[in-house]
């Protein structure tokens, strides 16, 4: 499940996947937790599942408005604000509970780090999640997103029926690297890929 | 005491910051020195290379630059305000190659770090891997934690009964080295389970906490351990980590050390797992800190004890989101 929703408006997409949540709870969410928590909903999250969520940034414009309430900061932002929330979000709101759940942030290796850790976790199915949003003035100073995105995936070892493709990390000498949007671009497009994405790691993506 | 909001003063509350270092930063960060001093004595070499990964964790980074850049247009904060732009000085800083991961969610974030680490090396992805973790704080953080009103102007009295909990803050920094076959002590039983019950509290029936720690109770059946708690200060969440360490690791002491350090946040399993290695190194454990207030329960351990006559420690963890991790630490 991949979402680019380009350059629409936070009220705009709001507006396009409140429907995905219970009515009344999209208030309070941010753009990435409405794109990252769609997009994870549709894999409909177990407890045994591992969730791995990967962003760089986080919540830009929860950061921005809580640095913007002080002196008087909110408790809101502040919670809001925190790396995992995005996640958190969807989960909170559905009281779903889950064993093991790996927030990372990165630059360009992120796509990298996100896959490895996805692949050593130990459930059956690895449900990888990431996405941005695009700040105000922390894009400014290069501290935000230029691009909003969201993509989920679930992950197995042993292939199912439905499965839209393969991918397949392995040590190899070499040198490249693939940041977050590199890997939505090929989730969101299914573009086949065989090359480096970390220094000694190749990727292979395929498509069904 | 220091005022919530630095320089702009704020209530008082209790800081246990880095000698000489003012809640607010600077730029580059005072906490950078302690970071290099920190990793002149890591062991080996190589780090941040393939077969020797490196796992950041913590859960506010460079935050205290963002905020300098934001309240006072300071833009020479820039480059140290988002995680992977901080993390990114402090890998060139240290001399690091490029595979440096990043994990963070909140207080439980070294031992994500502590996990990915350990499957690296099992998976025979690394030889060995070095996780680091820090969390310095600043206006940002304390000035959230007293919005929240669990940081006030009193000081933090973990697992003691009083009429109000409260929590104190500390900068932390620790580092540990992840390894097939060396080293004296061993990681077994690492447990995570996310309640995501509600954003700040966790399940009043305290289920959370019971089903992180009987993931980690099977490797400490049969064993003699004692209990490193989380042990913020506040009341609820205090009474639910004793109830649940009493019931699944019957006869062990509980202790908790956030009333001397402060809770370190993102570093805090990685700090206080550097404490309880000392501490078994050395035979005697640091018990909850002294003041008014009965224990919650008679295993809490009001006094230093012996680690002697233990074969390890249960060492947990908490975050926002009902987040708990816990792991049995034993000699090799």
């Amino acid at each position: 499940m991949t979402d680019d929703p380009g350059r629409e408006t936070p009220a705009t997409t709001r507006d396009r996947l409140k429907a995905g949540f219970a009515p009344g709870s999209t208030r309070r969410m941010t753009v990435l937790g409405l794109i990252v928590g769609n997009a994870l909903a549709q894999l409909d999250p177990t407890q045994e599942d591992s969730v791995l969520y990967a962003s760089g940034y986080g919540e830009s414009r929860a950061l921005e408005d809580f640095l913007d309430s002080f002196p008087a900061p909110s408790p809101t932002l502040f919670q809001t604000s925190i790396h995992p929330s995005a996640v958190q979000q969807l989960l909170i709101g559905r009281q779903r509970a889950i064993r093991e759940f790996m927030p990372l942030s990165g630059g360009d290796l992120l796509a990298f780090h996100a896959l490895r850790a996805s692949m050593l976790a130990p459930s059956a199915r690895a449900l990888l999640c990431g996405g941005e949003e695009t700040g105000t003035w922390l894009l400014e100073h290069r501290l935000a997103s230029e691009r909003t995105f969201g993509f989920a995936a679930a992950l197995a070892r042993q292939p199912g029926t439905g499965s839209l493709g393969r991918v397949r990390l392995a040590h190899a000498e070499g040198k490249g690297s693939l940041g977050l949007a590199g890997l939505f671009d090929l989730l969101h497009t299914k573009t086949e890929f065989d090359g480096w994405i970390a220094p000694g790691w190749r990727m292979t993506l395929t498509w069904a | 005491m220091t005022g919530a909001l630095g320089r702009n003063g704020g209530d008082p509350v209790p800081l246990a910051l880095l000698p000489g270092r003012d809640l607010d930063d600077t730029s580059p960060p005072a906490w950078l020195s302690v970071l290099r001093e920190l990793g002149a004595s890591i062991p080996g070499e190589g780090w941040g290379t393939p077969q020797r990964p490196v796992f950041v964790t913590g859960s506010n980074f460079g935050v205290g630059g963002l905020y300098a850049l934001r309240r006072f247009g300071e833009t020479s904060f820039a480059a140290w305000g988002a995680p992977p732009t901080c993390t990114e000085e402090v890998r060139r800083a240290l001399g690091w190659g490029p595979d440096v991961s990043i994990l963070s969610h909140a207080c439980v974030s070294a031992h994500l770090g502590l996990l990915e680490a350990t499957r690296a090396v099992e998976a025979g992805l690394a030889e060995k891997a070095l996780v680091l973790s820090f969390d310095f704080l600043s206006p940002f953080v304390s000035g959230g934690f007293h919005a929240l009103k669990i940081l006030n102007g009193d000081f933090p009295l973990p697992f003691r009964e009083r009429e109000a909990g409260s929590i104190g803050l500390g900068d932390g920094a620790a580092f540990a080295v992840v390894s097939r076959e060396d080293g004296d002590f061993v990681l077994e039983g690492q447990s995570l389970f996310n309640e995501m019950h509600h954003f700040t509290a966790n399940r009043a029936d305290g289920s959370g906490f019971a089903t992180c720690l009987a993931g980690v109770s099977g490797s400490a059946g049969g064993l003699r351990v004692w209990f490193k708690g989380h042990g913020t200060g506040t009341l609820e969440a205090g009474r639910m980590e004793v109830a649940a360490a009493s019931q699944a690791l019957p006869g062990a002491p509980i202790t908790g050390w956030k009333g001397s350090l402060g809770h370190t946040l993102g570093s805090c399993g990685l700090v206080e797992l550097a404490i309880a290695v000392e501490a078994i190194r050395c035979g005697t454990a640091p018990g909850v800190i002294a003041g008014p207030g009965a224990p919650m329960a008679g295993a809490v351990a009001t006094e230093n004890f012996s680690t002697g006559s233990f074969d390890g420690v249960v060492c947990a963890s908490n975050a926002f989101g009902g987040a708990h991790a816990a792991f049995l630490l034993r000699h090799a």
